[in-house]
């Protein structure tokens, strides 16, 4: 599937992704995945003594959850440039919702380059991760 | 603790890292990216790529995996990595990534910055041979200290 330029337009809204309660277990998947063993992010005891009250997901986790909404919608061929900041933190047992839309289309020599916001927020909107994307079409 | 300012712009030594499929479908299967074409060959070759490619926040993998020396790097610089804090990442993607890639990886320190919150920015240059595939920024931030 591929998008189509001519039917895009400013404020059009990228279909939203509603991923799986974050486990523990996913947890320790992705620091073993990314090569991440920060024990913040794996071990209960070690995250409270660090002050947290429990384990904290990998940022980085949730910017290639927030991923998925791009690469999904455009095409991971199209994706240009992605960039995230870190907004809040994750907690297994947090359900995450991933959005954006499109803020401006650049034609240019026979190419268009499509900027979009995205984010991913938690079920009360608490926002997790927002960045921006660029696609190429 | 002050930061060694003398490392603003300075280049560290490439690393190599070998791109193997079974990263990727690591990497998907724990993001819960259950997207075909990032476990199967064929699913992707019908999509109009030549293999699994590797999806978009690769570049942090190959990091952790390929130069965990960046620890050492950070210390060296004065930065207290049990307080640091991840700000911002961004890539640039100008070529995809696929199984069998030998890729270079160049870090260099991009921008730093010292006070009362301290801000580094690392940036990371992936070549397979001489063309640059993609380009990864981690800017992270030391808090102040209570």
């Amino acid at each position: 599937m591929s998008l189509d330029i001519n039917k895009l337009s400013v404020g059009d809204i990228i279909p939203e992704i509603k991923f799986d309660e974050v486990t523990q277990v996913q947890l320790i998947k992705y620091a073993g995945a990314a090569g991440d063993f920060n024990p913040i992010h794996t071990v209960p005891s070690y995250a409270k003594e660090a002050g947290l009250d429990g384990t904290i997901a990998h940022g980085m986790l949730i910017m290639g959850m927030l991923g998925k909404l791009i690469s999904d919608w455009s095409g991971i061929k199209h994706v240009t440039k992605y960039g995230v900041s870190f907004k809040s933190k994750t907690v297994p047992g947090d359900t995450l919702i991933a959005k954006g839309e499109i803020k401006k289309i650049t034609p240019g020599d026979g190419f268009s380059l499509v900027d979009c916001k995205v984010y991913i927020e938690d079920t009360s909107g608490d926002v997790k991760v927002d960045g921006k994307v660029t696609i190429k079409l | 603790m002050a930061l060694d300012m003398s490392y603003k712009g300075k280049e560290f030594p490439s690393y190599s890292f070998k791109v193997e499929h079974c990263k990727i479908k690591e990497l998907c299967g724990a993001i819960g990216d259950k997207n075909p074409i990032y476990f199967d060959s064929e699913e992707a070759k019908k999509d109009g790529y030549k293999d699994s490619p590797a999806p978009l926040t690769f570049a942090s993998l190959m990091s952790f995996w390929g130069y965990p020396e960046i620890w050492n790097r950070m210390t060296e610089i004065g930065i207290d990595i049990k307080r640091l804090l991840h700000a911002k990442e961004e890539y640039e993607y100008l070529e995809l990534i696929y199984p069998g890639d030998e890729l270079t990886g160049t870090v260099s320190v991009d921008s730093l910055r010292d006070g009362k919150m301290q801000m580094a920015c690392f940036k990371t240059t992936f070549k397979r041979g001489s063309e640059v595939v993609l380009i990864a920024k981690m800017t992270i931030m030391v808090p102040p200290a209570n």
